[in-house]
């Protein structure tokens, strides 16, 4: 399915999820069948000053499409509004490669991670930047079709002769039946692979090795690997978690196979929340879980971003919400604790 | 302790190290080639062999398992004082030879696990196969290096002689102290342990949602409820952690109402809660209007008849969210939670038919 994730075009854009009344009306009804009352015989008071909630604090991540680029000043084109952001010299960003800001050019699609301490200022900016991550269905010279789940659906990854040594090293095997996780640019709905998000794993994606015997610890702690992937048919500012074990009963077709993952990890729904945290900047956050991650409990991975994670992909982060918890989106992951928040 | 005795317990330890080798070594290939059947390629073999070229990796698994069955065995026959001592089939230069090959194959171990964790930290040894997912640390290494002293101090031993009495005592007691030292060093032992004693927790296991339909529509709550319920076909359905959701559209009063349902994931005689909730603009996030609680069945809720639950339709929203979490009227339990405790919950693949067919309508509508 070419071009799904293409550009978003600008200001065309203004879908909301209904992941957030869905979750909403879940909570209520969850607590309202299973809420015991206080000695009183009431029920107990709403949670209120709980965990954080998704929205708390001003946010530290925009995206849009650019409309004008100057050498101090990128003005972004969102769902139903423009926003100006002023670049300053330490302003760093990234197209393909690091890249100075004035690379940027009209009609890229850009993330930009503001300066928290200063409002209106672009910290970091990603432009362009795309994630295939799924099963190879097939490869000839063209490129190679990637299956990337039901949600993602297929996709074309194209390799550019000058990326095909650094792919190669980290994922030998581009042939059908194997895993692919690659990180490269969109360009007008082709996506060009230019750096490996991990290793490729020694097992074909039908023959995923069964999960660890144990648990590590309490069901309601993974670490892991987190990371992101594109948020489809929504705009790149959405936050949400894609989580790999959702109940498969209701619907949750995105599995493209049978075998439950590496990593044990207990049964959510869409609209669960659960705390992520990044173990490499110690930030954390709350998320909704918006969609299914199958494709990541093919992954067995680890994460050496800081220091050598657990085993197993436990959160697939929406791109937002990666580069908010401090995420570096070309480094395609970083070690991660996550807590379901009961 | 005399001399003599003391020189007793270093020959009895130097002729245990043979088969306590053969038993790590044969236990390794087992381990390896379980893991290679159940994933049903050799690719499962990971490990050392990820410091390989790909081509090399297939056959270099292969090579590291026929070595710890060929070594394993050829330690195992050589035990005995016939080979020991030239007076069986097998010579002196037999047994050592197998331990002088036990232990370079040590020593090369503990050196592709140094190089395997420096360059690739993320790896596990596969020495144990599916037990040795954790990437290699210092006990991995440790241990490789005591299992190569232990052969090379077994070249030139006696054969293992079985003494009457309280020899044999004593080298069991060898043999289990060693074994215990090996378990200390291998971060598998924890896994085998867990293997053995855990069963799976509720949060992680899978029931199949006609199944929790089916326990439903058999129990009370259902029953008391069918008056309120408009449709046989849920609106929504979800799990989180140890319980399932369903909701019915339904009608109290007058009134648009959800009739929710809470089946605890349970193979058997599942708890049941319910409640009327009546409809209402949906809060939008992140407002909270309800206190989630880990689900704790064992405490039952006080019962809420259903006018209560009307006459709170006029309150405000959040008061009304809150407390229309009727508990049904009728229940002949102190609290609205139920354990359907008939024998029928057991035969629940009897009913799955319909609890088949409502899933099937429920997404059915909800994809058009």
């Amino acid at each position: 399915m070419l071009g799904q994730n293409g550009y978003v075009a600008c200001c065309d854009d203004s879908a909301g999820s209904g992941v957030e009344e869905l979750a909403a009306r879940r909570r209520l009804l969850k607590a309202a069948v299973l809420a015991r009352p206080d000695r009183s015989g009431r029920a107990p008071a709403g949670d209120g000053a709980g965990p954080r909630s998704a929205a708390a604090g001003p946010p530290r991540v925009t995206a849009g499409t650019v409309v004008d680029a100057s050498p101090h000043v990128l003005t972004i084109c969102q769902a139903d509004r423009t926003e100006r952001l002023s670049l300053m010299p330490a302003t760093s960003a990234w197209k393909g490669g690091p890249a100075d800001p004035t690379a940027l050019r009209t009609g890229d699609r850009v993330v930009v991670r503001l300066d928290p301490s200063r409002r209106g200022v672009a910290d970091r900016i990603w432009a362009n930047i795309g994630r295939v991550a799924g099963v190879i269905v097939e490869r000839d010279r063209a490129g190679i079709v990637v299956d990337a789940g039901a949600t993602r659906g297929r996709q074309v990854v194209i390799i550019p002769r000058r990326a095909e040594g650094r792919i190669q090293v980290r994922f030998p095997r581009l042939e059908p039946g194997y895993l692919i996780d690659i990180i490269g640019l969109r360009r007008g709905g082709v996506f060009e692979g230019l750096i490996p998000a991990t290793s490729q794993p020694a097992y074909r994606a039908d023959q995923v090795p069964w999960p660890s015997p144990v648990g590590s610890g309490p069901l309601s702690r993974l670490g892991g690997t987190a990371t992101w992937h594109e948020p489809v048919g929504q705009p790149d500012d959405v936050e949400g978690i894609a989580y790999p074990m959702l109940d498969p009963d209701p619907g949750c077709g995105d599995q493209p196979s049978p075998y439950s993952g590496r990593v044990r990890m207990p049964y959510l729904c869409v609209g669960s929340r659960v705390d992520v945290r990044n173990d490499c900047t110690g930030e954390s956050r709350l998320l909704l879980v918006t969609s299914c991650a199958a494709v990541a409990r093919l992954f067995s991975d680890r994460c050496v971003t800081c220091g050598t994670s657990p085993r197993g992909r436990v959160a697939d982060l929406a791109l937002a919400s990666f580069v908010t918890l401090g995420g570096e989106l070309e480094r395609g992951c970083f070690n991660a604790t996550i807590t379901i928040d009961r | 302790m005399t001399m003599h005795a003391i020189t007793g317990v270093v020959i009895d330890i130097r002729e245990v190290q043979a088969p306590v080798l053969a038993v790590m070594l044969l236990g390794a290939c087992a381990a390896k080639l379980s893991r290679v059947l159940r994933a049903g390629s050799l690719d499962a073999a990971l490990g050392p062999t990820a410091l390989f070229p790909q081509a090399a990796r297939r056959p270099t698994a292969i090579i590291v398992c026929a070595c710890e069955l060929a070594l394993g065995a050829a330690l195992l026959v050589t035990v005995p004082p016939a080979a020991r001592d030239g007076t069986g089939a097998l010579d002196g230069a037999a047994a050592d030879g197998a331990r002088i090959a036990a232990t370079a194959f040590f020593l090369v171990a503990m050196c592709a696990l140094i190089e395997l964790r420096g360059r690739r930290p993320d790896v596990g040894c596969g020495c144990f196969g599916d037990l040795s997912t954790r990437p290699v640390g210092t006990r991995s290494i440790a241990r490789s290096a005591l299992l190569a002293l232990a052969a090379l101090a077994s070249v030139g031993g006696p054969g293992l002689r079985l003494p009457a009495g309280g020899g044999g005592v004593l080298l069991l007691v060898i043999f289990c102290a060693e074994f215990l030292v090996i378990a200390l060093l291998s971060p598998e032992a924890g896994a085998v342990l867990a293997r053995l004693g855990r069963s799976e927790p509720c949060e992680l296991r899978s029931v199949p949602a006609p199944r929790t339909l089916a326990a439903l529509h058999r129990s009370s709550h259902w029953q008391r409820q069918a008056s309120v319920v408009t449709s046989d076909v849920p609106t929504d359905l979800w799990r989180e952690l140890c319980w399932r959701y369903v909701v019915y559209p339904g009608r109290l009063d007058g009134a648009d109402a959800d009739v929710v349902f809470a089946v605890q994931i349970k193979p058997r005689r599942p708890a049941i809660r319910s409640a009327v909730v009546l409809k209402e603009k949906p809060p939008t996030f992140p407002v909270e209007t309800a206190a989630p609680e880990t689900p704790a069945p064992e405490t039952p809720a006080p019962e809420t008849s259903p006018a209560e639950t009307a006459s709170r339709e006029a309150g405000s929203r959040e008061t009304a969210s809150r407390e229309t979490a009727s508990r049904e009227a009728g229940s002949s339990e102190p609290g609205s939670t139920e354990t359907a405790g008939t024998s029928s919950t057991e035969t629940a693949s009897s009913d799955l038919p319909p609890g088949v067919a409502a899933l099937n309508a429920m997404q059915k509508s909800n994809a058009l």
